[in-house]
């Protein structure tokens, strides 16, 4: 296990280092660069002269090497850089968008895994088989809707339209109702399939029979079952939607005028702001590599049958 | 590597991450594939000869007839500048199905080739290949996606080719982890024993054995490549104006949804509609996964 | 003039609107009936994130609107007379060949950080402007022309002398780009400037917080006493403060403005003014007074280079419908390459005929033939041209595609691309890369004329030696010479007439395809009183009160 341990630990930081070289590369070979966006504004009046002199006071005339090699030496010391296109420290940045889309992309995924429940059981519990079966496509549509296109409906319907709910200056809950909806609907539509076979597979096992014969109730007996059932797969899921809450975080940000680490990756691709990129570059890689890593190591915990294997093969 | 690898191959063989589109019961009934796939057929007469569906023009409208709102003469509206909504979801059809290919072909063939090499030319190989799989899923497909775009140029295909590039990670990881099973299954290792070299086995053992469930992996990335390149034409990374693409209509529609909604409902309702019909479609490839 | 007419709505084409300026002269009897509630909050939704609030960038709106709260000048240019009239000096005197100029400095004025507004520190404020700072790299003024150096008389005596005449700098000194700022903020690097915190003006409001990109707080200050003195409103701010929210989404930015949750919204487009007019609410179009909203030419790409090419697709331009199409009587069909509002202004209308025919005529001898596609061509070139969307100009990218139809017309492809702006940056200073340009600068002086045409300064159509290397050979002397003259010509009625002789030549040469006239388009809430813009349509909120609601 420890040498497993290590392994994975060390391929992470080979990730992490490509992550941030792969994202150091592409950055520089995009035509102009940060300062030119930043400062080649007539507004701004700075001649050609005076631009090349800002470029120097930012160290981009050096060769490329150069530069890498004193991106990844400060990165390791700690130190993020500087954001030419917002004028402050990167960590800077980062700990003004942070907080937002954590809350954001956490309590998304929560309602994801509330409107999965709720799906998953009314599309086996309920009554009616013509509403089981409506239930059951929800899914379906759910990730067929562009996430853009529902935020911008759902902004004018409840905010605009109802006025139920602000999306200017809100303060607190009220203001992330409609952006949490936004990110977790498409979110909740592979969860909701993964309860709803794991609920068809136990349902029919013969040990479901049993304990209703035991005088069991039939959902406590699923409730039961079926998050055994359903965990596994759904930690392998956690995996590929932890990519898709980045991107849907994007968008919602973008619709609903949020700031965050979605809106920063966009402005600062954009701005090709260079050492936030590469913060976030990083900063996601981490996130990848940990999602996975705990993935991976509850995975046998979670499954017997995948730890016995595990044990014959190694 | 050893011990990682059944638990790669367990995520990777996983039916879960496709199959969430997988369609109740009630729906299996063959009318809603026929339906599907009545869908598609329009949607693909839509972008081989749009002309034979309307008499407007996709890009060129008459500037005075702007914002008029669905009715008789035009049946879906017309935009800002007066050009026709219905021509231009029509027109757009081609952009948006032809971006879809071009993702789906980019992530199947550089993500097959990529998993079938780590899957059978040795331990060395594997581990390089699929490291490089772990950064592309580790830089967030986002910025991957956009700084691609930006660096091929703002284009429908362009955008196409980003998406499919941020696909290759999962193609790749599913045709090792394929390759890996077929591997050692019986026959494979018969016809190596019967002295076939290693890629006249690979070509006609391994790769159709493995490719069936990477083709139903590419059926369902054609929905949702659909999804992500109008998202990048929301963004603005997309088609370029005054081409009909219907990520960018839903953007350039959504200012005026106050007072002109149906400038971005319909091409919104029209993605909606062909991604549940390609996500049915794929569905019905995969049979069912248990 | 009256004092009250300065809260009016300043709305340039309120006489072609009749019905409007009914309903709004409706609301505003309301306003001088009421009187004014201090405290509140206003929340001001902004389309874009400033970029430096380095004073002489001021000229960005989104710049603008936050020093405009902030910063005090000199002088003050009132917007509806446009004459120049005392603010933090009290008087002044000129020399008659217009290079020295004298201010008398009022009294008991203070930063933000308490540091007195004296002499020496108006001293320091210009000489920054006027000549720059290297180490710093903070530029040189665009509004400034000529400047040599300052002379403290006395704490409340300074003295600015000008190597050639420099007759705009009067007005000069009542621009957003002149705000007087803490010597101590002048003493910043240039890219430090972009932190809204770290710009201590004396203006009315101080920003108290700053959350980048996303919103500015900004608190009245308690003991400001020294508003342009002819001002109806006297001493501190009615506000208790401002909350400025960054909202790019146009719908979201009315759709909140209507549904209550915010107050008063900057760029409304003309497509939404009738829903905010239907509600009541007012729309406040202040002309920009400056370069009209225009297409222009960079000549030292072979396919524009030829006078001919330039005027047919002037020619081809159908300004009335685009205006009718995407616009509203706020936006004035343009008449010359500056408004009918703005200094010196001579109308050109004659020059600027839409005529396919003589367009076509145009390309024929120019020998552009159309070829089997419908596209022009000459020596196996089509006449393909590309412009990027200015995304700070109303509607810019349906203005440059309806442009594109229009062109189509006589076989003339634009492509409108929207594109990264890094490529943008980059393309733009390449004339090959961007043969045609959107563009505006607002300024109410015929200097602004020189702003945008001069290659030290905005060189709109990129000449050799300005602001691009890419540029190969154009250069147009005669135009430059013209320009000069208008920043240094010290009669006035000299300086109008060559300020007509630009308009006329640059019509003439086709360089530019005017358009509209811009407006900076506000909304407010009807209860939002005493709302005033300065003479290029910036937002104040220094009279500013909220009516209860």
């Amino acid at each position: 296990m420890t040498r497993y341990l290590i392994e994975r630990i060390g391929q992470a930081v080979i990730v992490l280092w490509a992550a941030f070289t792969v994202t150091f590369i592409l950055l520089h070979v995009l035509p102009g660069d940060a300062i030119l966006i930043k400062f080649q504004n007539p507004d701004l009046g700075l001649g050609p002269q005076q631009i090349a002199e800002i470029r120097a006071s930012y160290g981009v005339d050096r060769p490329l090497w150069l530069q890498y090699g004193h991106a990844i030496g400060s990165f390791l010391s700690g130190d993020f850089g500087y954001s030419i296109q917002a004028g402050v420290p990167v960590s800077e940045s980062i700990r003004a968008n942070l907080p937002p889309t954590l809350w954001l992309t956490g309590l998304g995924s929560l309602l994801a895994a509330v409107i999965a429940m709720i799906i998953a059981f009314a599309a086996s519990l309920s009554p009616f088989a013509w509403l089981r079966a409506l239930v059951r496509s929800a899914p379906a549509l759910f990730v067929s809707i562009p996430t853009f296109w529902l935020g911008i409906a759902l902004i004018q319907i409840f905010s605009f339209r109802l006025r139920l709910l602000p999306v200017i200056g809100a303060e607190g809950w009220r203001g992330l109702i409609l952006p949490v909806t936004t990110l977790a609907i498409p979110i909740s539509a592979p969860l909701a399939q993964i309860l709803v076979r794991a609920i068809d597979d136990v349902a029919t096992r013969p040990f479901v029979a049993v304990a209703r014969a035991k005088g069991a109730t039939h959902a406590w007996v699923l409730w039961r079952h079926v998050f055994r059932n359903a965990l596994p797969p759904a930690l392998t899921v956690a995996g590929v939607l932890f990519g898709e809450l980045l991107g849907g975080a994007l968008i919602t940000e973008t619709v609903f005028g949020l700031n965050g680490i979605g809106r920063l990756t966009q402005d600062a691709v954009n701005n090709q702001d260079a050492a936030v990129l590469q913060a976030v570059a990083v900063l996601s890689a981490v996130g990848f590599v940990v999602v996975n890593l705990g993935v991976d190591l509850l995975h046998p915990l979670l499954d017997p049958r995948l730890a016995r294997k595990e044990r014959v093969l190694s | 590597m050893t011990v990682a690898d059944p638990i790669e191959t367990r995520r990777d063989l996983s039916p879960d991450r496709p199959a969430w589109l997988r369609l109740p019961r009630f729906a299996r009934i063959p009318t809603s594939l026929a339906l599907a796939w009545l869908i598609i057929a329009i949607a693909a007469a839509w972008s081989l000869a749009p002309d034979l569906f309307t008499a407007y023009s996709g890009t060129a409208g008459l500037a005075l007839q702007h914002r008029l709102p669905p009715g008789g003469v035009h049946w879906l509206g017309t935009d800002e500048l007066g050009r026709d909504v219905l021509a231009r979801i029509i027109f757009g059809s081609v952009h948006t199905l032809s971006g879809a290919f071009v993702a789906v072909g980019v992530g199947l063939v550089a993500g097959t080739l990529l998993g079938l090499i780590a899957g059978s030319a040795g331990r060395l190989a594997d581990d390089i290949i699929m490291r490089m799989v772990d950064v592309l899923l580790a830089v967030p497909a986002l910025l991957l996606s956009l700084s691609i775009i930006i660096l091929l140029g703002f284009g429908t295909i362009n955008a196409a080719i980003a998406v499919g590039v941020s696909s290759v990670a999962s193609f790749a990881r599913l045709a090792r982890s394929e390759v890996a099973r077929v591997r050692t299954a019986d026959y494979v290792e018969a016809a190596f024993g019967s002295g076939g070299s290693v890629l006249a086995v690979l070509w006609r053992h391994v790769l159709p054995n493995a490719l069936t469930p990477v083709m139903a992996l590419a059926a369902l990335q054609f929905g949702s490549a659909i999804l992500s390149i109008s998202t990048l034409g929301f963004l603005g990374y997309g088609a370029q104006p005054p081409m009909p693409e219907w990520g960018l209509m839903i953007a350039e529609g959504r200012r005026y949804i106050a007072t002109a909604w149906w400038m971005s409902i319909f091409p919104g309702v029209a993605v909606v509609i062909v991604v549940l019909a390609t996500n049915r479609i794929s569905l019905s490839l995969r049979g069912r996964p248990d | 003039m009256p004092p009250r007419n300065h809260f009016r709505p300043v709305r340039t084409s309120m006489a072609l609107f009749g019905a409007l300026a009914i309903l709004t002269g409706a609301s505003m009897a309301r306003v001088e009936a009421g009187t004014p509630v201090p405290g509140g909050t206003l929340i001001y939704l902004e389309q874009q994130a400033h970029t430096n609030l380095y004073p002489p960038a001021g000229g960005f709106y989104p710049n603008g609107g936050v020093l405009n709260q902030i910063t005090d000048k000199l002088t003050y240019q009132n917007p509806k007379t446009l004459k120049i009239e005392p603010w933090i000096a009290e008087s002044w005197t000129v020399n008659p060949n217009k290079t020295e100029y004298t201010f008398k400095i009022r009294k008991g004025v203070t930063f933000s950080d308490g540091t007195p507004l004296d002499a020496p520190a108006v001293a320091k404020n210009f000489d920054t402007y006027g000549l720059g700072n290297k180490d710093l790299h903070l530029p040189v003024s665009e509004v400034i022309n000529n400047y040599d150096h300052s002379e403290v008389v006395d704490p409340t005596t300074v003295k600015f002398y000008f190597k050639k005449p420099s007759p705009g700098f009067l007005q000069g000194t009542s621009v957003i780009g002149s705000g007087l700022v803490s010597p101590a903020t002048l003493s910043r690097k240039f890219d430090e400037l972009g932190d809204a915190t770290a710009i201590i003006g004396s203006g009315p409001f101080v920003v108290t917080k700053a959350v980048l990109g996303k919103e500015i707080t900004f608190a009245a200050r308690k003991d400001y006493a020294w508003g342009p003195a002819n001002l109806d409103h006297q001493g501190p701010a009615l506000l208790d403060g401002i909350k400025l929210i960054i909202t790019p989404e146009d719908g979201v930015r009315i759709g909140a403005l209507l549904a209550g949750q915010a107050d008063v919204i900057r760029q409304v487009q003309a497509y939404d003014e009738k829903q905010v007019e239907d509600q009541k609410y007012l729309v406040f179009a202040p002309s920009t007074r400056g370069v009209n909203n225009s297409v222009v030419f960079r000549p030292d790409n072979p396919l524009v280079g030829d006078l001919r090419v330039r005027q047919a697709l002037l020619h081809a331009t159908n300004a009335p419908e685009i205006v009718q199409t995407l616009y509203s009587p706020n936006y004035p069909q343009a008449t010359s390459i500056i408004a009918a509002t703005a200094a010196g202004y001579v109308n050109q209308a004659a020059k600027l005929t839409f005529d396919l025919d003589q367009a076509k005529a145009l390309l024929d001898a120019a020998g552009w033939q159309p070829g089997a596609d419908g596209l022009r061509w000459k020596d196996g070139k089509a006449l393909i041209l590309t412009a990027y969307e200015s995304q700070p100009q109303p509607q810019n990218k349906a203005m440059l595609q309806l442009i594109a139809q229009q062109w189509s017309k006589v076989g003339v492809k634009l492509n409108v691309l929207a594109g990264d702006s890094g490529s943008r940056a980059a393309d733009d200073l390449d004339p090959l890369k961007t043969p045609v340009s959107p563009a505006m600068v607002g300024r109410a002086d015929p200097d602004v004329i020189k702003s945008q045409y001069y290659p030290a300064n905005r060189d709109i159509l990129r000449q050799k030696g300005g602001q691009s290397q890419k540029v190969q050979t154009f250069v147009d002397d005669k135009l430059n010479r013209l320009l000069e003259g208008i920043a240094s010509e010290t009669d006035e009625a000299k300086r109008l007439a060559i300020a007509g002789e630009v308009q006329a030549y640059v019509i003439d040469q086709a360089y530019a395809i005017p358009i509209f006239e811009e407006p900076q388009a506000f909304a407010a809430a009807p209860y939002v009183k005493g709302l005033a813009f300065e003479a290029v349509g910036r937002p104040s909120f220094y009279g500013v009160w909220l009516a209860r609601h």
